[in-house]
């Protein structure tokens, strides 16, 4: 598949250092063929723990029920939801930069995009974790199943948000894993074919499906990409949109309003960005992938990053200018009371979240910023902290003081059990993450060599060798 | 059928008239369910007309009762009873005694296992009125740490003597060797008329003794007064539905006073609002700390603790035509209103007091008939039976006993050594005391320092009688075999003076004196109360001679310090001696609304001198309520120091200190009294008259750096919130005189909402929803309730009476505070502030039950993904707790919060074992003991760890309702079921029904009250099936602007 259309004066090469098609393969697969290395491994470790404390946070939390945490009668969603909504905004960067960016034709995702994927699946599966262990009867779980059954036939609520949210998620994780592992083929197939170990080719074999680089694969390859990104697209969009309804449709001040379901799915590529941000200027630093995660690549996405933040701001300044314009006392108390008050018991949150997300991401603007690593790591890991607030904010100020004042609720902070669910994703994240960069291509190789510079340049290059060639060399360079 | 060639019965093959009308009915067979060997589709009588029935059990059992010994072991089943069918409760009348109190009382008994108690509609003074404490005593039966057996105390432990008889025969031997020192008897206020008998002919037996009365919370000041002005020592019965004008000087009438219930029923008389001709009856409140009746006044006004005389004494000259001295302005101004409204109320007036001091009380009395009260709203030809002990005979026989002139001490229901001031000299004294004997149930304090406990059963286990006042009498009859080996205390007193009669035989021939036959002892037994036909009325001869005195004494106010303490009586818990009840533990308290805990009420105005707390400001209020730690003080008072957590109440005196009795207790009382409080009791004083004093006047408090947990059921306290905008779709409430000069004002509110979102038909309910309106045409019956905030007190009756019928777990201190608490039902309480910002300055208290409001157009129902929550088509908004998984959504997008949440196996119905020690409270899981258990309603479903659980109408009681309607072959009657909220009220302040029938009495309170009936937030157009009446306040201020605040303009959802 090229995308590449046409040759850019003005833009940079998308892949630095003058790289051959073969030393693509060997920078993108020595890695998985070599021993982990140390910083990996204690990755790994610190990754591992954190997963099996989250597991050991989560059985307390299923055998001795969800008063393990804090939440109360008031507060009946807390970190749990925020974590979810978190992580599967979070999710939202890599379908973006896989799907939309591939219908648009934008060359510059195939540095990220295999990574960015890894990264949706990842997130999507750490947000499942919440909304299924924030059951108070997670044994029960699969009630939410539309399934005939023998209850009755008893079936779920399709006018719950909740269901949505089922359907809108496993659909999005099927979809996601689908795509991802659509475009590992090819490259599956590249490390089978480098191996020497046994096991390796044969372990690689299987997960290659057989795929052989006929153009016949390639075809058939070519075409499921496009299907699954058109599939994708709207997923983007409808995803996070659908969270939001799990808000929007309910009657609480805070939560019901209209304008959620675009300043979700913005917060959500804001955020998606932030993170891939983080991931990508670990992974191209440990992984030595400079040359193909570029400058350009974490300029292009700070460039995403001022955008969708400002959406966001935008987001919040309407709604704060609706509380005001529709006087709704309810919802006045909600916003300028519960959140835009500095001083009242949650206004930390709010401002927290304003200076993360809408203020300090304006920095982008000036391009010295945009390009500087340390500066985009520093506000990668800012944005990801406001967007948790963002989701805190929607969720603990609209419920903790809502239309009858004798239920407000006193103050709610999480137990070490609720902090440690939300750590133990962390270690799920991380964990799979850590396996996915050393078992797989971080950077999609068979895609980056569609836009390798290198074979128009070498092309060219060997034109103007060509022009000065004798006829017989000539002849004798087409007889090879 | 007439084709078929399969045929089960010859009668089917051959098609005979009998079959085919057999083939009619529902049930083939007649069904277990009536006892009148009728069958079920014959039978005429309600099921529920248990009176029938009662008369049939009582009969039987009365009879087995004198015919032959009871069986002492509980056994199952093998041959049925004939009055006990599974599944079908029987009711027994019985009455509910404690510390004096009378209230007459129908127990259910489900299975031999008394679940329940409902009021006794028969009694002409309670009127089927209960309190919380009457609704909790079932709960006492099942205690785990009651008293099992009769032992010997060797060093506060109790060792068990095997039998009665060698129980017996070692007291025996003992009283035979006192050697002529006198036998004392002390108890609590006994009201029986049977036991007073036995008791004088015990007394008789032994020369010289003597039996002496002692209340926790002594009346003796009244007894007293009345004495000196009436020379009876006694206390008339008080009509204050005959009151226009109810004065009160610190009696907290309505929640601790005397007899509540009777006094709640009576007050909610002149409550009620009849719309077309408005009358309200006027209630000042005169007190140093906001009472739960103080909280119900018209108006309010406070004073120290130590100006109770002076006060009463500036109302005697008021009313006399003198001038008011020794009170500051305000009071003043305030006196001389109640004095002139007294004295215009042509006798329809009552000054009531809640003060120990003889001399109060006579001023009282002589306020009372001066502006000729007596023969009106105070009768003297009845007098009460409530409060008998006089705190003289109580001192001396504590000087008697440290005298060693005491040869042998019977302990019934006192517990002096818990609640005497002077505690430790009654241990002293008890220690000199050659033989004595507590029949108290529990190893209470007192009993831990006796020789020898012989624990008395249960009322609801016991034979007796109780007269409340004078010709008012109340039975109670045993509604199970006693669960211990426990005896009742008059048995003792007839085997140990010689008799051979058991009481229960005794009782019987006392009242065949009485009512002449067998007939009429069982039909006595059966209604359970007994009142004479016409009440006379006296006025009785006030005797003035002792007023001047008593004015001097109170003129002048004692010498009083900076701060002062007064001890007051929780509505729950009151004198502590139910301290073990966790259901009551875990009640909030009505003003204060905090569980499992004592602690310092003090005025806004002290917390913010103290701790700089001032709650105007929001950040100050914000932190005070959202942390449950509050600041500690040291209170030094009475040579005793105790520390102790604020709360600050606004309305509190400034610089008074208000702390709840009955806490503190000693950890073998019960799981639920450990750590719970301290005890105050110390802090009481004796007066040089006699009388104890429940105040300090000069005490010292400092703060500490310290923070203590208080665990409050609700944290926010004004309806106003913290922008100052008024959220009177929640609370509508305004002054009679607003009322009167705007009575369209709540009308008009909600007539905005039609106007705005039902332009077109005027039809809100169907036009305000984009849903298909014919959803919300609901034929038959369509369940609902109206809620009259304006005789609701906050008595937290039906909070009891809901968490005994619904099974409702108790969660413990630590659970509240984490907001994990269960009720159901609660009772929200808003102050109402008073223009001018003054937080301590109360305009009014506004008590708001909340349960699920069954909205028609439920929130909680569309978003719950398993549909585990769902309308019925009779409107009730259901759980279904087998399909519940817990995610809570519905609990979050409840805009009242009703719901509530399984937070862990608070009752041991969960699948996973070993899931409760060290995660729920010591006391939850004492309640999962199996005897504690037997409490439970076997109709309701006990429900598991993590699913959502909320009010349910009662459905139980529902279902039971429609069940016999339909046995019946007719429609269910108004009135005939009712929510265990409704029968628990001692005010009627809730009526249930359905909304369909246009006859009835829910439908009748809407459409009586249009100009006050609201629904909550019934702008969010989630229709509720519950409405609530707007509370008017008799207050002459009006309102400015009638109150348009911005509030009303809310936007639809």
């Amino acid at each position: 598949m090229s995308v590449l259309k046409y040759e850019s004066a003005v833009r940079a090469p998308l892949v630095d250092g003058h790289k051959t098609y073969h030393q693509v393969t060997e920078d993108i697969i020595r890695p998985i063929e070599a021993a982990p290395s140390r910083l990996w491994k204690i990755g790994f470790g610190i990754s591992v723990a954190l997963l099996l404390f989250g597991v050991y946070s989560v059985y307390r939390e299923v055998t001795y029920g969800i008063g393990q945490w804090n939440l109360n009668k008031t507060i009946g969603w807390g970190w749990d939801i925020t974590n979810f909504v978190w992580w599967v905004g979070i999710g939202h960067a890599g379908t973006l930069i896989s799907a939309i960016l591939l219908l648009f034709r934008q060359g510059w995702r195939t540095g990220v995009n295999r990574a960015a994927e890894a990264m949706t699946i990842f997130a999507v599966m750490c947000a499942g974790q919440f909304p299924i262990f924030h059951m108070g009867r997670v044994w029960m779980a699969f009630f939410v199943l539309p399934y005939p059954n023998s209850r009755g036939p008893l079936w779920v609520n399709f006018s719950s948000p909740l269901l949505w949210d089922v359907f809108a998620i496993s659909t999005y994780f099927t979809v996601s894993l689908l795509f991802w592992y659509a475009g590992l083929l090819p490259d599956l197939a590249t490390v089978r074919d480098r191996a020497i170990v046994k096991w390796r080719k044969r372990l690689y074999g299987v997960l290659s499906f057989g795929w052989t680089g006929s153009t016949k694969h390639w075809q058939r390859h070519e075409s499921l990409s496009l299907v699954l990104a058109g599939l994708s697209t709207p997923l983007v969009l409808s995803v996070h949109t659908i969270v939001s309804f799990d808000f929007a449709t309910s009657v609480i001040p805070g939560w019901h309003t209209t304008i959620f379901p675009p300043y979700f799915v913005a917060g959500a590529i804001f955020s998606g960005f932030a993170m891939v941000q983080t991931l990508m200027i670990i992974v191209r630093k440990v992984l030595n992938l400079q040359d193909y995660i570029t400058l350009e690549h974490i300029e292009v996405m700070n460039k995403v990053i001022v955008l969708t933040g400002s959406i966001v701001g935008v987001a919040y300044l309407t709604e704060l200018f609706m509380a005001w314009y529709s006087q709704n006392p309810y919802e006045g108390y909600a916003f300028f009371y519960s959140r835009a008050n500095l001083l009242s018991p949650y206004g930390w949150s709010y401002w927290g979240m304003m200076a993360c997300n809408v203020i300090s991401p304006q920095i982008f603007w000036f391009k010295k910023l945009r390009r500087n690593i340390t500066v985009t790591f520093f506000m990668s890991v800012i944005v990801n902290v406001g967007m948790w607030f963002e989701r805190f904010v929607i969720i603990v100020t609209s419920l903790y003081r809502d239309y009858v004042p004798s239920s407000w609720s006193a103050y709610y902070s999480p137990t070490i059990w609720e902090i440690g669910f939300y750590l133990g994703t962390f270690g799920l994240f991380f964990t799979c993450f850590f396996l996915f960069a050393k078992w797989f291509p971080v950077i999609a190789v068979a895609e980056i060599k569609h836009i390798l510079k290198k074979s128009g340049e070498s092309w060219k290059q060997e034109q103007g060798v060509l022009e000065d060639k004798k006829v017989d060399e000539f002849e004798e360079v087409m007889h090879h | 059928m007439s084709k078929s060639t399969i045929w089960q019965s010859f009668g089917q093959r051959n098609q005979t008239e009998a079959f085919e009308e057999l083939g009619q009915d529902e049930f083939r067979e007649d069904l277990p369910m009536e006892l009148d060997d009728k069958g079920i589709l014959d039978a005429k009588t309600p099921r529920r007309d248990f009176l029938k029935y009662l008369g049939f059990s009582t009969a039987a059992a009365s009879l087995a009762a004198s015919c032959e010994m009871p069986v002492k072991t509980a056994i199952p089943f093998v041959n049925k009873p004939d009055n006990v069918v599974p599944g079908v409760a029987n009711y027994y009348a019985t009455t509910f005694t404690q510390d004096g109190d009378v209230l007459s009382v129908i127990a259910k008994v489900r299975d031999g296992r008394p679940i329940k108690i409902e009021g006794n509609d028969m009694s002409p003074i309670t009127q089927g009125g209960t309190s919380a404490r009457a609704q909790a005593s079932v709960l006492d039966l099942y205690d785990t740490r009651r008293l099992r057996f009769p032992a010997q105390i060797v060093d506060g432990k109790t060792q068990e003597i095997p039998t009665f008889e060698a129980f017996d025969k070692t007291i025996n031997e003992k009283l035979a060797s006192l050697g002529g020192a006198p036998v004392v008897i002390l108890t609590s206020t006994i009201t029986s008329p049977s036991t007073k008998k036995l008791v004088g002919e015990f007394i008789a037996k032994y020369p010289g003794s003597r039996h002496v009365t002692y209340d926790a919370v002594s009346y003796s000041g009244m007894l007293l007064a009345n004495e000196a002005t009436f020379g009876n020592r006694a206390i008339p019965s008080y009509h204050f539905d005959n009151a226009k004008v109810i004065v009160s000087l610190g009696a907290d009438f309505l929640g601790t006073w005397l007899s509540p219930v009777e006094f709640s029923k009576q007050y909610s008389k002149g409550r009620k609002i009849n719309e077309e001709k408005v009358e309200l009856s006027k209630h000042y409140q005169f007190e140093s700390i906001l009472s739960m009746t103080g909280a119900n006044a018209d108006e309010r006004f406070t004073h120290k603790p130590s100006q109770e005389g002076v006060v009463a004494a500036a109302l005697y000259n008021l009313v006399t035509g003198a001038g008011a001295s020794g009170v500051d302005e305000k009071l003043k101004a305030g006196l001389e209103k109640v004095a002139k409204d007294l004295k215009a109320a042509n006798g329809e007036a009552l000054v009531v007091s809640g003060s120990n001091n003889t001399n109060v009380q006579i001023l009282v009395n002589a306020i009372n008939s001066a502006i000729g009260a007596y023969g009106k709203t105070i009768n003297w030809s009845v007098t009460s039976n409530y409060k008998q002990g006089v705190d003289g005979d109580m001192a001396q026989l504590v000087a008697d006993m440290n005298a060693g002139s005491v040869g042998a001490l019977f302990i019934l229901d006192a517990n002096p050594s818990y609640d005497y001031p002077a505690a430790g000299k009654f241990n002293e004294g008890l220690k000199k005391v050659k033989l004595s004997i507590s029949f108290n149930a529990k190893l209470d304090e007192t009993t831990q320092l006796c020789q020898y406990s012989l624990p008395n059963n249960h009322y609801l286990e016991s034979w007796g009688d109780a007269e409340a006042k004078s010709g008012y009498q109340s039975f109670i009859q045993p509604t199970i075999h006693p669960l211990f080996k426990t005896r009742q205390w008059q048995d003792s007193l007839l085997k140990w003076s010689g008799s051979t009669k058991d009481y229960a035989t005794y009782l019987k021939e006392y009242w065949m004196e009485q009512v002449g036959s067998i007939e009429n002892w069982d039909a006595a037994l059966r209604v359970g109360v007994r009142y004479p036909g016409e009440v006379s009325v006296s006025a009785g001869s006030f005797n003035g001679a002792a007023v001047s005195a008593a004015l001097s004494a109170c003129s002048v106010a004692p010498q009083a310090g900076k701060w002062e303490v007064v001890l007051y009586q929780k509505v729950g818990i009151g004198t502590g001696s139910q301290a073990s009840n966790p259901w009551l533990q875990e009640l909030p308290d009505p003003v204060t609304k905090a569980t499992w805990d004592n602690y310092a009420m003090i005025s806004a105005a002290a917390a913010n001198e103290l701790f700089g707390i001032d709650i105007r400001k929001n950040g100050d209020s914000d932190s005070y309520e959202v942390n449950p730690g509050k600041p500690v003080i040291k209170i030094k008072a009475n040579g005793q120091e105790l520390e102790l957590p604020i709360l600050i109440i606004p309305g509190t005196e400034k610089n008074t200190i208000g702390i709840a009795l009955g806490y503190g207790r000693h950890n073998k009382v019960g799981i639920a009294v450990r750590g719970v409080g301290k005890n105050v009791y110390p802090l009481a004083s004796v007066s040089a008259s006699g009388n104890r004093v429940y105040m300090v006047a000069n005490a010292e408090v400092e703060k500490t750096g310290e923070k203590y947990e208080v665990a409050q059921n609700q944290v926010y306290n004004y309806y106003i919130d913290s922008l100052g905008v008024k959220r009177v779709e929640v609370v509508k409430e305004t002054s009679l005189a607003s009322f009167k000069a705007n009575p369209e004002k709540f009308k008009h509110e909600r007539d905005h909402l039609f106007e705005d979102y039902a332009k077109k038909s005027g039809d809100y309910r169907n036009e305000g929803s984009l849903y298909d309106p014919r959803l919300n045409d609901r034929p038959g019956i369509h369940w609902g309730m109206s809620i009259d905030l304006n005789t609701c007190t906050g008595c937290g009756a039906c909070v009891v009476a809901c968490n005994a019928e619904n099974n409702i777990p108790v969660v413990g201190k630590k659970e509240v505070m984490r907001g994990h608490e269960m009720h159901w039902l609660r009772i929200d309480r808003y102050y109402v502030n008073k223009p001018g910002g003054d937080p301590d300055d109360l305009a009014d208290v506004v008590f708001m039950p909340m349960m699920c409001q069954h909205c028609d157009n439920a929130p909680c129902e569309n978003v719950c993904p398993v549909a585990a929550t769902n309308h019925s088509s009779e409107g009730l908004n259901q759980m279904t707790y087998n399909r519940c998984i817990g995610t809570r959504y519905c609990a979050n997008n409840c805009p009242y919060k009703v719901r509530r949440f399984n937070w862990a196996d608070y009752t041991g119905a969960d699948s996973f074992s070993d899931n409760q020690v060290g995660i729920i409270s010591k006391v939850t899981l004492d309640m999962n003991d199996d005897l504690t258990r037997m409490v439970l309603n076997p109709d309701v479903t006990v429900r598991s760890r993590g699913v959502i659980e909320k009010c349910s109408f009662c459905v139980q009681r529902l279902q039971e309702g429609k069940l016999t309607a339909k046995k019946e072959g007719r429609p269910v009657k108004d009135g005939e079921v009712k929510t265990a909220c409704q029968s628990a009220c001692p005010t009627n302040a809730i009526v249930f029904g359905d909304a369909n029938d246009k006859e009835s009495m829910l439908t009748k309170s809407r459409e009586h009250s249009p100009l006050r009936m609201y629904y909550a937030l019934e702008q969010i157009h989630v229709l509720p099936n519950v409405n609530y009446l707007a509370k008017i306040r008799n207050t002459d201020e009006v309102e400015e602007h009638a109150g348009h605040g911005h509030a009303e303009e809310a936007a639809h959802g």
